[in-house]
């Protein structure tokens, strides 16, 4: 044991020493952070209370859908969970840069595999543990359960993590013994995502706002009443269920039994891992340095486009932005997520098309071109949470590699633009789709048409320009994951700020518009006085639409000129 | 070529490098030595562009890099001691790259990436990512891009980490060459076998201030008075520094 806490300690100092120098000025971020899990919680803490009260008051089945929901919330973490522990253990075991000092050091493999256990557990589960407070607390809140249930969810959580974490470990160290780890966890990566969207688009597809529908809600609650399979007797989401629910009235019943299955399941997963890190742990580990690497993806289509449409630029931002392409479609883990984005892009106009707005033809052409220009707000919101994940990490991503621009005869402002028109034409082209597709669904009038569509590209503009600019302002050049880039405080302040931008541009272009659309409704000519304010009022959104465009890049580009590194 | 005028460099309170002051011709090849922590890296940053001086002046061609840094940087090729690059790139795409930001043509960029590739023994490996090269293929990738727009001036930070005796033997031919062509070389290293038989002059850095400069024998004279020993090179710097060279 004491190897296992020796292996572990370098962990543990760094993340103590890290907390040691924090400096007062860092205090700012866990701070924001903090008030926004309080957030985030409260939001889940709501949802699940209402459902729950909700659910509580259906007479006969109120208590198996109670109970069904808890068993669908376990067996969801019992899924995400092993997903996440086989992709974090194949970073962990096989990829991590210290494996290579630990495994030459003379510590038994099962030493080894226990303390890279502990880590990736901590690593995959935190964010269900994050995501389980608020959800147990409203089950409490909802029975008013006695103390003993918050310290049982305590204990059976703790307990459940090891099952998948075991299973997770189990399941990489086989995959490594077949495919070399770098392959298998981009394979991984892409399955999971494929997964993610497909979950995403089914349960849109289902159409849940006709749950609104009184006869349709009771077919549901039928249908959830005769689930069969969050209670499968085989699975730990089910034993967990069986165990915790009856603690919300303060009864124990047959709880120590089910919990004893956990125990002993989740005590044999890890000491099975053990077993089988004996016989998998080296030889996949040895596996994965004997690949030569992915395979060259060559798009010369592509290539050929932004060849052509960087053709006025200088050579150097051409090939800076080739570059980036480049390396873009050959990392598994950025472009599969492009297949989340789809998804989006589909629900997103999906949502359009569904709705229930031609019942009153007079109110609904209202409606549609209401929703039309509030649209706008709603694309900009997702635009900027797309931009996040892929356009403020451009910096980042020169990674390490970054003394290679620092010390060529290249002006950093000519990085920062490669950047930019990098991520403007994707997200331009998404942008406009959206907003064409969705007013096309939403039938609006050409006026509409053309604010929406002007504003649209505004807006993108000044997204992607706050993106690249406080990227630059917030640069993580030595992270070894993309996800530590835009989960940072930098990604934070990003969202922060566009949130900000978009209501204010929304709210300045509302007044004008609202009196514009109105006037040629009512084949009406503005006065005097309208005019000036319509005209006030898209010079100060064109004042604030330019400022967020270049005052970032300015910024940004001044914090990089005065990087060292 | 270099100019070093009261160099200085902090970070807060520690003296990195202290007013130092040096001088390299054309075509000469210039040996740094020193400890760890010495300086050495530090101030090949500051040629280069990676760190800003605190204070003095560092001229590359008669450019300041603070004042006129991308004339500076057009002249010189570096070759860092780690080489990170751009993994998910090949070799050929790489050079061609660095052949851009260097300002070089097309046409010229694709003959010179042959000749390199050939000189360094990555033709087998051109298409292939860079993230599969062992360490020295990278450092040797990083070479031929140093020296892909025919630089004035090379600065090397530890020429030699990761290659096997038969690159190193390659990479002295090279700066001997080159040297010949007119170009000069500034290279940091540990290793005094390679100082003593590439270097036309040396310096020695220690806790940021140069003690001591000059040919072989200007040094190993010098160091003599200032020790009040005789030997050889290496017993005569640690009896300076109280430190090994590859400390």
């Amino acid at each position: 044991m004491t190897d296992v806490v020796l292996l572990l300690w370098p962990k543990a100092k760094s993340i103590g020493n890290r907390l040691k120098h924090r400096r007062a000025s860092d205090l700012i971020r866990p701070v924001v952070m903090v008030i926004l899990a309080v957030l985030f919680w409260v939001v889940i803490f709501a949802v699940f209370y209402k459902v729950l009260v909700y659910f509580k008051s259906i007479e006969i089945l109120g208590e198996v859908l109670v109970a069904k929901l808890l068993a669908v919330v376990f067996l969801t973490f019992f899924l995400m969970l092993t997903v996440s522990n086989i992709i974090t253990s194949l970073s962990t075991y096989f990829l991590s840069e210290d494996t290579r000092l630990i495994l030459s050091v003379p510590v038994s493999t099962e030493k080894v595999y226990l303390s890279k256990y502990l880590i990736t557990l901590g690593h995959s589960s935190w964010m269900v543990l994050l995501f389980g407070i608020p959800v147990f607390t409203a089950y409490g809140a909802v029975y008013g359960a006695p103390i003993t249930y918050y310290l049982w969810v305590a204990v059976i959580l703790l307990v459940f993590l090891l099952i998948p974490g075991g299973l997770g470990v189990m399941i990489s160290m086989s995959l490594v013994n077949l495919v070399p780890a770098k392959r298998a966890r981009g394979a991984l990566v892409v399955f999971f995502v494929l997964f993610l969207a497909a979950l995403y688009l089914f349960f849109r597809f289902l159409q849940p706002e006709k749950l609104a529908n009184p006869e349709r809600f009771s077919e549901l609650v039928d249908y959830l009443a005769m689930l069969r399979l969050p209670t499968s007797p085989f699975l730990p989401s089910h034993w967990a269920t069986r165990s915790l629910f009856p603690l919300l009235k303060g009864r124990f019943d047959d709880s120590m039994f089910y919990f004893l299955l956990l125990l002993s399941t989740g005590l044999m997963s890890v000491l099975a891992g053990s077993w089988i890190s004996r016989l998998l742990y080296y030889r996949g580990w040895s596996r994965s340095y004997e690949s030569r690497g992915d395979k060259i993806r060559k798009v010369p289509v592509l290539e050929g486009l932004v060849d052509f449409i960087m053709r006025p630029f200088h050579e150097s931002t051409k090939m800076m932005v080739i570059k980036d392409v480049k390396i873009f479609l050959r990392d598994t883990r950025q472009w599969s997520q492009l297949i989340l984005l789809f998804a989006l892009v589909v629900v997103y106009l999906f949502n359009f098309k569904a709705l229930p707005l031609n019942k009153v033809p007079r109110i609904s052409f209202y409606l549609e071109n209401v929703i039309s220009f509030l649209n706008v707000g709603l694309a900009g919101f997702v635009l900027s949470a797309v931009a996040v994940r892929f356009i403020y990490p451009a910096i980042s991503l020169e990674g390490r590699s970054f003394w290679i621009m620092m010390s060529s005869p290249i002006e950093l402002k000519r990085l920062i633009w490669s950047k930019f028109w990098t991520s403007l034409v994707p997200l331009l082209l998404l942008a406009e789709v959206l907003i064409i597709l969705s007013n096309i669904f939403l039938h609006v009038t050409q006026f509409m048409m053309i604010i929406s569509t002007v504003s649209i590209f505004l807006i993108t503009i000044a997204i992607v320009s706050m993106g690249i600019g406080i990227g630059a302002v917030y640069p993580r050049f030595r992270v070894e994951d993309v996800a530590q880039i835009y989960s940072g405080f930098g990604g934070l302040i990003y969202m922060i700020i566009c949130v900000i931008f978009i209501g204010l541009v929304i709210l300045l272009e509302a007044w004008p518009t609202y009196v514009i659309f109105m006037a040629r409704i009512g084949h009406r000519s503005l006065s005097l006085f309208q005019w000036i304010e319509v005209v006030f009022c898209f010079c100060l959104t064109t004042l604030i639409i330019l400022t967020a465009t270049f005052l970032p890049i300015k910024i940004g580009l001044n914090r990089l000129s005065r990087i060292e590194i | 070529m270099i100019e070093l005028i009261e160099l200085t460099k902090r970070f807060g309170q520690l003296v990195a490098v202290d007013h130092i002051n040096l001088h390299v011709k054309q075509g000469e090849i210039f040996g740094f030595l020193g400890p760890n922590g010495a300086g050495k890296t530090t101030t090949i940053k500051m040629l280069v562009g990676l760190l800003k001086p605190t204070s003095g002046r560092a001229l590359i061609d008669g450019y300041d890099v603070v004042a006129h840094p991308m004339e500076a940087k057009r002249v010189v090729g570096f070759i860092p001691d780690q080489p990170f690059l751009y993994e998910k790139l090949t070799g050929v795409e790489f050079l061609k790259f660095i052949g851009s930001l260097f300002g070089m043509k097309k046409d010229e960029i694709q003959p010179r990436i042959s000749d390199l590739l050939g000189l360094f023994e990555l033709d087998g490996w051109r298409d292939e990512l860079i993230e599969s090269y062992s360490h020295g293929m990278k450092q040797r990738l990083v070479m031929s891009s140093a020296l892909l727009h025919n630089p004035k001036l090379i600065i090397v930070d530890e020429p030699m980490v990761g290659l096997d005796p038969k690159g190193i033997n390659l990479v002295k031919r090279i700066f001997r060459q080159k040297s010949e062509e007119g170009v000069s070389i500034f290279l940091s290293t540990h290793t005094l076998e390679i100082a003593q038989e590439l270097c036309h002059r040396l310096g020695i850095i220690n806790r940021g201030k140069i003690i001591a400069m000059g040919t072989l024998s200007e040094l190993t004279k010098d160091l003599e008075d200032k020790t009040g020993q005789t030997g050889t090179l290496e017993s005569l710097f640690l009896a300076l520094t109280g430190k090994p060279l590859d400390d």
